[in-house]
């Protein structure tokens, strides 16, 4: 068995290790108190879910998204670079055909999300408040999926790149659950969580048709 | 004044000299405090930054320890050294901390010191993080070892032991209720117009803000004319007529469910149907959305605010307004905790538009608003008063482009703060209830 193979089984080895810990994590997570709601909501829950999802999401809606509209945009296409080099990982690994377009389209992808992953990265570094507020994890967590994008890109263009991509996927599927990579797990939840509350409230989705004058 | 210096010394002193005992102690409230959604939540924070500019604190001072990603960090950073593994064995790499006597002092000047628990972050925030119920759980452990600073401790404790936030006397809210009903029956020209009190069995039962019966009088004449003129079936309470809970902002849910028990107490022992909330922020996300949770049970009756009611009365014809009666341009602040934590957004707009002639937006506005920094018990804590007006320059601004001679907002809180914005950033502005402002343009039925 050649090396990229075995390293191969390290990386489908690696997300399994980092699948039980992240649910060690939902285990440890949920194990605080759980609490029940008495109050009578006053909106829906399921549309500020689907607001939270969706229109709260987007710059219009969001100040903060508005303001900082070139990280806003670099954030979106960083995390779509790493989505599809993450796919395009599992697709070589498990030796399924990729179709020539879907290549084109992921270098694009993952190219995008890497100028815009360093871009962040040098935010972090040269803003003084962004250093403040950042810890050594921040600069980890930035570094190793960097990398991972730099190494899928090389790998998508040129042989002999596969191995250091897998040692480096290895190490980042690992790094998940240790540090600030974890927020992209927790991230759906705490949107659903933010919906949930606004919704039953009834902030995003209030009576305007009955309060017309 | 020296007083006020001797209280805070003893409060520094105390700070300074917690034993480990008692810090292990903030930890296990602490603990308490987080559910699985908090603990969630904590975990979610990728320091993007992208919340600062969402924060009149920071926007107004350029301080790191003013961003809310900053602020969350020294929650987060002490659940990861508490409660996280990662945190336990690797607490340098992710930025875990004990809660140590330092970290302390920035609790309490941070989480209390530089937030007003708006929620503005929440909804500007990537992720969706619930900073200011994450803060409000902090403040809560700390609240537990008797560290929030003096003024807004005090402000709990008063409303604890006496009954209301302002310590009013059962005869003195009487006293007072009793010629502000002669002055209703002068202003109304009828004798029979009432400012009832305890009575069984009445629709509504309506709450104050304790300012009012202090300071705030005409805030009361004005909600007595509004329910004259819509012929309403309410009544005062003579014990539980406090509509306020600090303990929103110190955190003690033991406190909060004190306070807020009292109302649910009056309502069945006067067995109203309708629990009316005065124009308070806080007041209605206390006793809206909070109490429930802080007693754990489910009312048996509907809690609403105020501006719920008028807009009945105004979309039955139950009240006639006449704006012209209001020619001034008349701007509106949207409390926090009533609007972008309490989801009352456009009935006060509606019942404006019914009740000024000139009615004109700030911007932002609505959920979207910006805290007018008296939120979050600022008004009681003199220790950050200077902070506080400082934060306050983003709503003055706001106030000062809409070119309003009135501003009304629908909280005394906000009312205060606005009133010292007023003075300090020379707007030249009158600040009214929606309620005034409703019984200003009242049309009174003279026929019966």
């Amino acid at each position: 068995m050649g090396m990229e193979k075995i390293l191969g089984y390290g990386v489908i080895l690696s997300l399994g290790i980092t699948l039980l810990a992240l649910a060690a994590l939902i285990k440890r997570t949920l194990s605080f108190t759980t609490k029940r709601e008495f109050s009578v909501p006053q909106g829906d829950w399921k549309k500020g879910v689907v607001y939270a999802f969706g229109k709260g999401m987007m710059p219009w809606e969001k100040e903060s998204a508005r303001k900082h509209i070139f990280t806003y945009c670099a954030g979106f296409l960083y995390h779509f670079g790493i989505f599809s080099a993450l796919i395009i990982l599992l697709l070589i690994i498990f030796a399924l055909p990729v179709p020539p377009w879907a290549v084109i389209l992921s270098k694009i992808l993952i190219a995008l999300g890497l100028v815009c992953g360093i871009g962040l990265f040098i935010k972090r570094i040269l803003l003084d408040h962004m250093r403040q507020i950042s810890c050594f994890d921040d600069y980890i967590a930035n570094f190793l999926v960097d990398m991972f994008l730099v190494l899928s890109f090389l790998n998508m263009s040129f042989p002999g790149f596969r191995t250091i991509l897998y040692i480096n996927a290895i190490a980042m599927i690992l790094y998940i659950p240790l540090g600030k990579i974890r927020h992209c797990f927790f991230f759906f939840y705490s949107r659903f969580l933010f919906g949930r509350f606004f919704g039953r409230r009834g902030v995003f989705h209030r009576k305007k048709a009955q309060m017309k004058v | 004044m020296a007083q006020t210096e001797e209280v805070k010394d003893k409060f520094e002193e105390r700070l300074k000299n917690l034993s480990a005992e008692e810090r292990q102690r903030i930890l296990q409230s602490f603990k308490s405090k987080i559910s699985s959604e908090y603990a969630a939540y904590l975990n979610t924070c990728a320091h993007c930054g992208l919340c600062a500019d969402s924060c009149h604190y920071y926007l107004t001072s350029k301080e790191t320890k003013s961003i809310p990603a900053y602020k969350l960090s020294l929650v987060t950073s002490v659940f990861k050294k508490a409660f996280d593994r990662v945190g336990q064995k690797l607490p340098n790499l992710v930025g875990a901390k004990d809660l140590s006597i330092p970290m302390i002092e920035e609790w309490v000047d941070s989480l209390f010191g530089r937030c007003t628990l708006c929620g503005r972050c929440t909804i500007n925030c990537t992720m969706g993080i619930n900073i200011p119920y994450l803060i409000r759980a902090a403040r809560g452990a700390l609240a537990e070892a008797g560290l929030v600073p003096p003024g807004l401790q005090s402000t709990v404790d008063t409303a604890v032991t006496k009954g209301n936030n302002m310590g009013i006397a059962k005869e003195d809210w009487l006293e007072t209720v009793e010629w502000l009903e002669e002055e209703l029956q002068q202003e109304v020209g009828d004798p029979e117009a009432k400012l009832p009190i305890d009575i069984k069995g009445a629709r509504l039962l309506y709450t104050i803000n304790p300012r009012e019966a202090m300071f705030f009088p005409l805030s009361i004449s004005a909600a007595g004319k509004v329910f004259y003129a819509a012929k309403a079936d309410w009544t005062f309470s003579s014990e539980n007529f406090d509509v306020t809970n600090y303990g929103l902002y110190n955190g003690d849910d033991e406190a909060s469910g004190i306070m807020s028990g009292r109302l649910v107490q009056a309502m069945e022992e006067l067995q109203c149907k309708e629990l009316i909330l005065a124009e308070c922020g806080h007041g209605f996300n206390s006793n809206r959305w909070e109490a429930p949770e802080w007693l754990a049970r489910k009312y048996g009756f509907p809690v609403s605010s105020i501006l719920e009611l008028l807009t009945r009365y105004i979309q039955r014809g139950q009240i006639l307004l006449d704006p012209s009666k209001n020619q001034e341009t008349v701007t509106l602040h949207d409390p926090c905790n009533l609007v972008r934590l309490g989801g009352i957004i456009e009935d006060q707009r509606f019942i404006l538009r019914h009740a000024v002639k000139n009615f004109v937006e700030m911007y932002p506005n609505r959920e979207k608003n910006f805290c007018c920094g008296g939120g979050g018990g600022q008004l009681a804590m003199t220790r950050f008063a200077q902070r506080r007006l400082e934060a306050g320059q983003i709503k003055a601004d706001q106030i000062k482009k809409t070119g309003a001679k009135i501003v009304a907002t629908p909280c005394h809180n906000c009312i205060d703060q606005l009133m010292e914005l007023n003075k300090h950033y020379k707007l030249g502005i009158e600040i009214k209830t929606i309620t005034e402002i409703v019984a200003d343009a009242l049309v009174l039925d003279t026929k019966g």
